[in-house]
């Protein structure tokens, strides 16, 4: 698997995007760029499925913790946001009968950055790319020498918001909605028959693959509203993730549908002695808006 | 704008037809969607259809007509384990609530060739050590003995160090793994890590590459590491015992002492299964065991019938000698290791 072609495209990529931006931004500018960020838990359904441990679906329960922090960049910061995004998952499912169990753990972190665009003076859309890991394993507990089922990636995503907002009756609420959708990477997966025990052994070859839609579907949606009831307001939302890969004919499916609550806010580091040498009041970018 | 979003759904919609392509398929849980799905299971990963010869669409055949809508689960039961046991292969499992079928004929049909209670009485009067899953001691003549009942107990690099120092002074060693049926890989190679001085290739393994009957991968060379230094490693001459009920790992482990020098395997054939099993499961929660993975010696050759006795050391524990309070085959071994 040769990743040098999609890494020298991730660079370029990055770089036209700078480097255009950057021309646009008046260099003695530096406006106060607050941090969005968002504690949440996760609570819901989850169905798994993997062919490698088991042909047959299983279904329970899922929780998460996730954090979400949204920075307008420092090149462009009127048109151009960042988010780093954090996300750790379990399930534990039974399969039809009820009498096995399989557990998943993963662990997901990713950074993008994302086009701003107001249709609207209420509605701001976001588009942009983003890069991230994803790690952890499937457990099935009735099984000897095939017990777990390893998933990792880093794959290039597409991603961006939709952000509304308005009024309900006096309280101010943020409506958002937050797409992601791995467009390529990497991703590992054994053979079809394969033991880590022969990976253990030293057998690497074939363990990593090209990740595209045919074989590694991955579709994290977010729905919230944050009720701004202060300083800090109250994330409440739906979360629906679907992951299906398909490779040495080996299918998993994690699926996940949550309801989500946490807190989340705007917090602003400011350093008055170095905002005190600008001669105009510092102007505030808002990271979502 | 509207551009945009026309752009985006042109470009879901065949997102979403390419993961249709993930489906899984499901079987009913009922007899027929049961058999049905216990058949696809081995069908489409099980390792030794064309080793064995074995036409699993004639199986189909033979058995799917025996399922009925109106049966019992006891009756779906001894339907699927009978399938099963057309396989011939003492990994393979059907596992249910109130029954666990055994293929048992890879060992009932031959004879039994060890008694530990013979061992332990005659040649030890019930005085020997006992560490981790290692009973050894000293036999007459000056020859050391160890017994490991199942690669399933975990032997410490401690604890075989102590073994061995104990018995460093014997002119030979004995390792019995007669009616061990088997455990980790990861135990063969620390015991076998005593006995190697370098590198050593001790066999292969092929798996699975797809569902078809022929889909293997080129066979992954296994090469174990002598044990590291400061540890005791045995370059004496070496007999390991062996019967029918010798498998699995034992089996491995039998394999891989056979082509190493100064060591000869003394005893009976030993019972395979050298496929490494999985797991899976049937829509009613039924679980099944099957070997899924072929692990060949350092020859290449598949040991899956079985590990032959060196040349000129097959040998059955005759049963008068055992009266006698003679373990036949054991004293086999002690005439190979003191040349008399």
């Amino acid at each position: 698997m040769n990743i040098r072609p999609i890494i020298l495209t991730l660079i370029l990529a990055a770089w036209c995007a700078v480097h255009a931006s950057a021309q646009e931004t008046e260099a003695d500018e530096r406006p106060l760029r607050p941090v969005f960020a968002a504690y949440t838990l996760e609570a819901g359904s989850g169905h798994l499925a993997d062919t490698y441990l088991t042909p047959l679906k299983y279904t329970g329960w899922h929780g998460a913790l996730d954090y979400t922090r949204y920075q307008a960049m420092r090149f462009n910061p009127d048109d151009w946001t960042m988010r780093l995004h954090g996300n750790l998952s379990v399930e534990r499912t039974d399969n039809p009968a009820g009498n096995a169990t399989m557990w998943s753990a993963m662990l997901s972190l990713d950074w993008g950055m994302m086009r701003r665009f107001r249709p609207l003076p209420d509605l701001t859309l976001a588009v942009g790319g983003s890069t991230g890991i994803q790690g952890g394993c499937l457990y099935n507990d009735r099984n000897g020498n095939n017990p777990a089922s390893a998933k990792g990636a880093w794959t290039v995503n597409l991603t961006g918001y939709a952000a509304y907002r308005l009024n309900l009756w006096r309280l101010p609420v943020t409506l958002m909605y937050q797409p992601t959708l791995p467009v390529t990477g990497i991703f590992f997966a054994p053979d079809y028959g394969e033991l880590y025990y022969e990976i253990y052994l030293g057998n690497r070859q074939g363990l990593v693959h090209g990740a595209w839609w045919g074989n590694y579907f991955r579709l994290d949606n977010l729905v919230t509203a944050d009720l701004h009831l202060g300083s800090t307001s109250l994330r409440i939302g739906y979360s629906g993730n679907i992951f299906s890969s398909k490779v040495n004919h080996t299918v998993t499916h994690i699926y996940t549908h949550s309801l989500v609550i946490g807190i989340s806010g705007e917090w602003l580091s400011y350093d008055p002695r170095r905002h005190r040498r600008q001669s105009a009041e510092p102007r505030i970018v808002s990271p979502i808006y | 704008m509207r551009q945009l979003l026309l752009t985006a759904i042109t470009a879901i919609i065949p997102v979403l037809a390419l993961t249709s392509c993930h489906d899984i398929e499901e079987y009913t849980n009922d007899p027929q969607g049961n058999f049905e799905a216990l058949w696809t299971i081995l069908d489409e990963h099980y390792c030794f259809f064309e080793q064995k010869d074995i036409d699993w669409g004639a199986v189909h055949s033979k058995y799917s007509a025996k399922i009925s809508d109106r049966m019992t689960r006891d009756e779906l039961f001894v339907v699927c384990a009978d399938m099963l046991a057309e396989l011939r292969d003492g990994h393979v499992n059907l596992s249910a609530p109130f029954n666990t079928s055994y293929y048992r004929a890879w060992w009932s049909d031959y004879p039994q060739n060890f008694s530990k209670r013979l061992i332990e009485d005659s040649y030890f009067n019930y005085n020997y050590r006992q560490s981790s899953g290692l009973m050894y001691g000293f036999l007459d003549n000056n020859i050391g003995y160890i017994y490991y009942e199942s690669f399933s107990a975990g032997i410490g690099e401690g604890n075989l160090d102590y073994a061995l120092n104990f018995l460093a002074s014997a002119t030979g060693l004995v390792i019995d793994i007669r009616d061990n049926s088997g455990g980790s890989l990861t135990n063969v190679e620390t015991l076998v890590a005593r006995f190697i001085d370098r590198p050593t290739l001790v066999g292969y393994i092929s798996h699975k590459t797809g569902p078809g009957h022929n889909d293997f991968s080129e066979p992954y060379a296994t090469v174990y590491k002598p044990a590291e230094e400061g540890r005791i490693r045995w370059a004496k001459p070496v007999v390991v015992l062996t019967n029918r009920s010798t498998f699995s790992a034992a089996n491995n482990f039998a394999s891989i002492m056979k082509l190493l020098p100064g060591v000869k395997i003394v005893g009976a054939t030993t019972g395979g299964g050298s496929g490494v099993p999985y797991s899976s499961e049937l829509p009613n929660g039924w679980s099944v065991r099957f070997s899924a993975c072929s692990m060949l010696d350092a020859e290449g050759v598949s040991t899956e019938g079985g590990v032959t006795p060196s040349e000129g050391c097959a040998v059955d524990l005759n049963p008068l000698d055992a009266l006698n309070g003679k373990d036949t085959i054991l004293e086999k071994a002690i005439q190979i290791l003191t040349g008399n």
